[in-house]
């Protein structure tokens, strides 16, 4: 990969243009260039580079001072809890795909080999139950790199100049676009995102977003319990810190809420920005008491702990903190202060003290 | 008016015969007849009624076989849209039952050629203008399966259950006009959600969403350089090549600044 300062059309494939400036310093780093081939990647600032890197140590210094106020989805603690949360049924993430068929292989095994192999599914079943980030949403970008009313009206339609130089991430990728009035903008997030398709295509993705994103088609797979297939979609079709994913991910939270199919997400790599978007809400009720119903306490109380963890100014946190609560006693001050179920978590509590012998954590 | 009751009559009397008897060729030159019957019901129909669409043709046939032979001779526009417009609906009539069972439509059906290889192609359309041809494929024999995305039913049956592909015409049967017609409406279908679809394990370690980069950043202002800084940090560290800086010199004297 080459950077040219030289007035000649660069052989990459940009198809803007570079800004020269003419200084006897520029003589000598020629020279001193073709000595060294240093590689340079910014277009348009020159001094971009030095100043971009300089951003980025600001800006993740002010992303520390943020992060250390309120509990964030990446923190070590909190992704703990969802990964215990969301379960690791083998049956389930491995559920049979639809896929070109093989003849079956059978293996003869002995127990400690037969061990190691669900070690290595239970790895596998791991990677796979990666969650998707939760990303604030991306701010739209609104950048005039130049205004040229000479060019006005020479053009009827808007050119789209593209870096595709093949190892640059995405997101370092230079989309600008003239418009038939002669402004140079950068790109904006949905056209950066479909014309990225066009020359990087993603599998799966589509340029255009597919119709079972409108309302009336979610209706009728959400009828169909089929959840975990429209997530599946969204994620392949929308980047993370879209308003469209973000969208999408809360219809669906707020159907499956609604009725109670809490078992549907279970086991699969969505649970737990479910449950992460639920308990920002303050409405984990209805997933406590689906938890309660089907016996799991211990994830219970660590739905409990990570509420408490996220408003440590809510009156069940704080009575916690006083009384250095653990495991069912968690469960016992939040149905008292915050749960509109309050009845049902506690009588299921006592039930559990009564029924089992309180077993270790 | 006699001629078309009788012409009804007819329909009755084949019908019963072709589910009398078990054998292939004579249940598909019965199709044929049947079908063949309603094109000159449809010529009938269509001179006195000039307005109505080729559709007429099936729900003639459709009425005739089901209505007792004491109904109206002039079409009805409710007989004319009997599944045209839910066409998933035929999938769960008696006559659909009674006809297919829990089989797939094409599972009866046999191509005739040739040898013992079929041609890898099946034929280009059953249907041309008023002509059907001898032996239609699956979907042209009955006029009431329609294909469309939403009849989710009719469909599955032309998908693999266990890949998830689509099946071949040459499996099948199916015209390569109706090939089309089906692949077209399973994307639909596929596209709005009513079939699944399998799709690739999206992988999120790898990517950077600080957003901090000057391509999708709002770009930082220009600096302006205090008196000895030099543009690139590294310009003073490298040091040029002696000759390579002369050669340069040389040769753009004539473009160089007098150096300060």
């Amino acid at each position: 990969m080459q950077f040219t300062t030289s007035p000649s059309i660069p052989s990459s494939s940009l198809k803007g243009g570079s800004s020269i400036h003419s200084r006897s310093d520029i003589i000598h780093s020629m020279a001193a260039f073709s000595f060294t081939r240093c590689l340079v990647r910014s277009y348009f600032c020159v001094k971009c580079v030095d100043h971009v890197q300089t951003r980025l140590q600001t800006t993740t210094r002010m992303f520390c001072v943020s992060t250390s106020r309120s509990t964030q989805f990446t923190d070590t603690e909190v992704q703990d809890i969802l990964t215990k949360i969301t379960g690791l049924d083998l049956k389930k993430v491995f559920q049979p795909i639809r896929q070109q068929l093989t003849p079956p292989k059978y293996k003869l095994m002995t127990d400690t080999e037969l061990e190691e192999a669900v070690r290595k599914a239970e790895e596998q079943a791991k990677h796979l139950l990666k969650m998707p980030p939760v990303l604030p949403e991306r701010k739209p970008i609104n950048d005039v790199l130049s205004e040229d009313q000479m060019l006005e009206g020479m053009n009827t339609a808007k050119y789209v100049f593209t870096d595709i130089n093949f190892n640059v991430p995405h997101r370092e990728r230079f989309i600008v676009v003239r418009e038939p009035s002669g402004t140079l903008r950068k790109a904006t997030w949905n056209e950066r995102d479909r014309i990225i398709q066009v020359y990087f295509p993603k599998e799966g993705r589509k340029i255009t977003p597919p119709p079972i994103f409108k309302e009336e088609n979610l209706r009728v797979v959400f009828e169909q319990d089929r959840h975990e297939d429209v997530l599946n979609q969204c994620v392949v079709q929308f980047e993370p810190d879209s308003a469209e994913f973000k969208n999408v991910l809360m219809l669906t939270y707020e159907d499956i809420e609604k009725h109670g199919k809490y078992d549907l997400l279970r086991s699969t790599r969505f649970f737990g920005g479910f449950a992460w978007h639920l308990v920002n809400g303050r409405r984990i009720d209805g997933l406590l008491v689906d938890m309660l119903q089907r016996d799991l306490m211990q994830d219970a109380v660590r739905l409990v702990r990570l509420f408490n963890l996220v408003h440590p100014q809510s009156e069940s946190a704080q009575h916690a903190q006083r009384q250095q609560a653990t495991d069912l006693n968690l469960l016992k001050i939040y149905a008292q202060y915050e749960s509109n179920r309050a009845g049902f978590i506690e009588l299921a509590v006592q039930t559990y003290e009564q029924t089992k012998a309180p077993s270790s954590f | 008016m006699l001629f078309y009751t009788g012409c009804r009559l007819l329909f009755v009397v084949a019908i019963g015969q072709s589910f009398a008897c078990k054998h292939l060729n004579q249940h598909e030159g019965l199709f044929t007849r049947f079908v063949l019957q309603g094109i000159r019901d449809w010529k009938l129909i269509s001179s006195a009624a000039p307005g109505l669409k080729f559709r007429a043709l099936s729900s003639s046939s459709s009425s005739s076989s089901s209505s007792p032979p004491s109904a109206e001779n002039t079409e009805s526009p409710e007989t004319l849209s009997r599944y045209a417009d839910r066409p998933w609906e035929y999938l769960e009539s008696e006559e659909y039952i009674e006809r297919y069972g829990s089989k797939p439509v094409w599972a009866n059906y046999r191509r005739n050629h040739k040898g013992g290889v079929p041609p890898q192609q099946t034929r280009k359309t059953c249907i041309r203008g008023d002509k059907i041809c001898g032996n239609p494929c699956p979907i042209c024999r009955d006029p009431n399966i329609i294909v469309h995305y939403k009849n989710v039913n009719l469909l599955q049956q032309f998908i693999s259950p266990q890949t998830g592909i689509v099946h071949d015409p040459t499996r099948t049967g199916v015209c390569m006009k109706q090939q089309k017609l089906l692949n077209k409406a399973i994307e639909t279908a596929r596209d709005c959600g009513l079939l699944a679809v399998q799709l690739p394990h999206v992988d999120y370690s790898k990517e950077d969403y600080s957003n901090t980069h000057g391509a999708v950043a709002p770009t930082p202002a220009p600096v302006s350089l205090r008196s000895g800084e030099l543009w690139y940090s590294w310009y003073g560290s490298i040091k040029p090549d002696e000759r390579e800086l002369a050669r340069v010199k040389r040769i753009y004297k004539d473009y160089l600044k007098p150096d300060v």
